[in-house]
């Protein structure tokens, strides 16, 4: 972000903020002696559980201060403290971009990220930089890149990815600068900046900090008008909508809407003051591994925590950079690919938008969608209104994933592998079957092949209506070249195995691995094929109904 | 004001822009059919009619679709070409668009056109009782609050009190299953079951309209007020007695051509998309599917009825009220 915009960014954020308090207070909202005394409540109530070091220790002199002032506090005094804690919480959140270092750091990525995840310093990675495995080849952005392109021309977009791994933004950050975008702005947890070395990476590919410990709502409403006062100032955002990584290794559906709705705050607010390139543009996004790198934590969280609300795991493979760098080079060693795939651009009404940004009804016509925010033949905001849409642009947005979902061979074999274990232990609970394993806990190579063989059958002819998309590979090659290759990614990385061979039958050794990689089909109704209910509820949370 | 638009000239668009126009609401009525305008300006004085859907719809602030399911989809079609998005659309279909898919009126009006403020109507309509000025009231359906202050502003100071729900999926599937229960109730009363067996009916269809609706995604709420028990208690309802007839001639015998005439029939379309529909999700709906195999001289009205009447009625579980 240019310094010029960062400082008018905050200002505005500052006087925004401060403005909606003080107004929804006079209008019989939450007064401004209780905003500020719900912050100070939450905010110590964090640090009480910290271990008051760094900031930390300053968040306290900070907020102990704000406490003993407030009681006395005038009208004024009031928005001063309200407006010194959102210019605290606004420079923690916003990155320190640096275009230079994103020049650098973006030269340096594709060919030496297996080093530089498991590098201790910026410098030493220089120094090795050069005779490294390269990801160039790996990563596959494919799609609509034209049309991004184009957008990127017309107005503001806001990309949004299905969430994978914690690999997503340096593999998103990578792709974009590849299609020689300028870096998207986006918010990562503070746990993924505990790595210096990922830290430095994060910031300058365009992320600001979130720091999910903190449930003061100012500091929410801070996160959410950064993001809307980038998009007004021009800056394209990317989100992820799923808002965690998927834990079960289906693709998102029931989808996260608050930072995706700034989509339509923006484009109203750039209609109120006439701007150039009022437009927003809202691009889907898929990725698709081969292998996930935190697949065991996530399906272990997923088949704990079934039924329940998720925590934040803030320990897991990808804090542990050795894993890291493991993961990578051995899914370079096999010529693995990993496909990012962007989607068609909608409008932040959930409307498809032709090349040159026309929104377009079902039928091709194009809209006027200024008129969609039109109250009184002005644009204004409308809060219920802005969610009905916001609500709508979600379900187009899980449409466009589960269209631009690219199928690999491991996803493949595990469905149809599982399928197998389902049916041949027909009287045992999906749960208990993953995590016990059933009577019959081998099947034959031969009904692999004939399963495997079978969903391609049912998978191409459904990418070839545009359903889906299958890698290359899957898309060319055979039954047996696809579960080989399958059965050749399961063989390493993984502590133990998804699926091996062993004579002329197959074994699973990791079955919630199984599941996991199993899942990346679900939604698409294929286990009515197999006379199976759907493993997963129809929001892809939980597990499915029991019969 | 920008003006109402309404687009069809049965009972229910004539009904509802003699209701406007009272209230010095600017009026344009879309008539299809040239030759009765004369007609409809006699009755109509301070309405502006025409037989052009584009200049009566253009620049309206709400929209006003009177037209039967089984026009719906081409009217909405036509409308499409001009409409925009800060226009209000509102409909009263009882049924679900005639084809082979479970279409309900809603997700044509998106398919066919850009606009996303849509409103449905449910709940005890009859038009002649709306045109005689006499107390009414109906459920507003709206995902936005919008939608329903701009019927509800609309017909204020009228004898139409419209109250407002967000649950759209539910109105239309308590409507569209409640012209498939009037077929029952119809053959019935030619079998002379009785005023019991009426009830029965009336109940069990409800109860399957809230299970299809449930599983569909509508609220179990929406069936239990003025949408659902509220619409089985007047005997009047919008297009029941056409039902109502038809199910007794199809009773007597009559085939289905023959019963319902030149005129398509809502509750005969959707008790068979709904027996479809129902078929896929795996639920067992009686009345639905007799009803259904009645209309497709599969089975006997008695037959029906016998099945019917015999069926276990569990409201508690339609309305999703087990502790």
């Amino acid at each position: 972000m240019r310094p010029e915009d960062k400082e008018r960014i905050l200002t505005e954020l500052r006087s925004r903020l401060v403005d909606h308090y003080a107004q929804a207070a006079m209008t019989g909202g939450l007064p401004l002696e209780e905003v500020v005394a719900d912050s100070v409540y939450h905010e110590q109530r964090r640090l009480k559980a910290s271990k008051g070091k760094g900031r930390d220790r300053k968040d306290k002199v900070f907020w102990s201060g704000v406490r003993k002032r407030l009681g006395k506090a005038t009208d004024k005094e009031l928005r001063t403290h309200l407006g010194n804690a959102i210019d605290r919480y606004s420079q923690e959140v916003c990155g320190n971009f640096d275009d230079r270092v994103y020049q650098m750091a973006t030269r340096m990525l594709p060919s030496a990220l297996g080093l530089l995840l498991n590098s201790v310093s910026p410098k030493r990675l220089i120094t090795r930089f050069g005779d490294l495995p390269g990801i160039d080849d790996t990563v596959v952005v494919q799609g609509e890149v034209e049309h991004l392109r184009r957008l990127h021309e017309l107005g503001t977009v806001i990309l949004v990815p299905t969430h994978v791994s914690n690999l997503d933004s340096i593999i998103l950050g990578y792709g974009v600068y590849r299609l020689g975008l300028p870096p998207v702005v986006y918010g990562a947890g503070l746990n993924l900046f505990s790595n210096p070395l990922m830290s430095f990476f994060m910031h300058n590919l365009g992320a600001y900090t979130v720091d999910r410990r903190k449930q003061d709502p100012v500091y929410k409403a801070v996160l959410k008008e950064y993001a809307t006062l980038s998009l007004e100032h021009g800056y394209d955002n990317l989100f992820f909508p799923g808002g965690t990584r998927s834990r079960s290794g289906a693709v998102e559906n029931r989808l996260k809407l608050g930072l995706v709705g700034t989509g339509i705050r923006a484009y109203i607010n750039n209609l109120r003051r006439n701007a150039n390139r009022p437009k927003i543009f809202v691009v889907p996004t898929t990725l698709s591994f081969q292998l996930v790198l935190e697949a065991e934590t996530l399906v272990d969280d997923f088949l704990k925590e079934v039924g329940k609300a998720q925590y934040i795991i803030t320990d897991d493979e990808f804090s542990r950079p050795k894993r890291v760098f493991d993961f990578l080079n051995q899914l370079l060693g096999l010529d693995s690919k990993i496909f990012m795939t962007i989607g068609r651009g909608m409008d932040p009404f959930g409307n498809v938008v032709d090349d040159d940004g026309e929104s377009l009804d079902p039928h091709g016509r194009r809209i006027d969608t200024q008129r969609y925010v039109w109250v009184d033949g002005k644009p204004e905001e409308s809060p219920q209104r802005d969610m009905q849409y916001t609500r709508d642009l979600g379900d187009q947005i899980a449409k466009a994933f589960m269209r631009d979902n690219v199928l690999q061979a491991t996803h493949i074999t595990a469905r149809a592998a599982l399928t197998l274990f389902r049916k041949a232990n027909p009287r045992t609970q999906l749960l208990r079957l993953l995590r016990m394993g059933g009577v019959h806990d081998a099947v034959e190579m031969r009904a692999l092949y004939e399963e495997v063989d079978k969903l391609l059958e049912r998978l191409r002819s459904m990418a070839h209506q545009g359903e889906l998309r299958l890698s290359k590979l899957v898309q060319n090659s055979d039954t047996e070249a696809v579960v080989a290759d399958a059965l050749m990614h399961f063989g390493i990385y993984h502590a133990r195995r998804a699926l091996y061979r062993r004579g002329d039958r197959i074994y699973s050794e990791d079955r919630q691995l199984l599941f996991y990689y199993h899942n990346h089909l679900e939604g698409y109704g294929l286990e009515s094929d197999a006379g199976l209910r759907p493993a997963l509820s129809p929001d892809r949370r939980t597990l499915g109904q029991v019969a | 004001m920008d003006h109402v638009a309404v687009l069809g000239s049965g009972r229910l668009g004539s009904a509802v822009c003699g209701l406007l126009s009272g209230r010095n609401v600017p009026v344009k009525l879309w008539a299809r059919r040239g030759e009765t305008h004369d007609e409809l300006r006699s009755r109509l004085p301070n309405v502006e009619i025409s037989d052009d859907l584009a200049m009566a719809a253009a620049g309206a602030s709400v929209v006003a679709l009177a037209v039967p399911a089984s026009a719906f989809e081409e009217v909405a079609r036509a409308y499409g070409d001009i409409a925009t998005g800060d226009q209000i659309v509102i409909h009263a279909v009882r049924g679900v668009c005639p084809g082979e898919d479970w279409l309900l009126p809603h997700t044509v009006l998106r398919r066919e056109t850009c606009v996303r403020k849509i409103g449905v109507l449910g709940g005890p309509m009859y038009a002649p009782e709306l045109a005689a000025g006499r107390p009414m009231g109906v459920v507003i359906a709206s995902r936005f609050d919008e939608v329903s202050a701009a019927v509800q502003n609309l017909t204020k100071g009228t004898p139409l009190k419209a109250h407002p729900s967000h649950d759209v999926l539910g109105v239309e599937v308590a409507g569209a299953v409640s012209n498939v229960s009037a077929l029952a109730v119809g053959m019935a009363d030619a079998l002379g079951l009785g005023e019991m067996a009426r009830g029965i009916a009336l109940t069990l269809g409800l109860s399957e309209a809230a299970l299809l609706g449930r599983r569909l995604g509508a609220l179990p709420d929406t069936f239990s007020g003025l949408a659902g028990v509220g619409d089985l208690i007047p005997r009047h309802v919008a297009s029941t007695e056409r039902h109502h007839a038809i199910g007794e001639a199809l009773a007597r015998g009559r085939p289905l051509a023959e019963a319902i005439g030149d005129k398509p029939c809502e509750g005969v379309d959707t008790a068979y998309l709904a027996a479809r529909e129902a078929q896929r999700m795996g639920l067992d709906l009686q009345l639905i599917s007799s009803v259904n195999a009645v209309c497709r001289g599969e089975m006997s009205a008695d037959e029906a009825l016998a099945k019917i009447l015999k069926r276990d009625i569990d409201l508690d579980q339609a309305f999703d009220l087990h502790v």
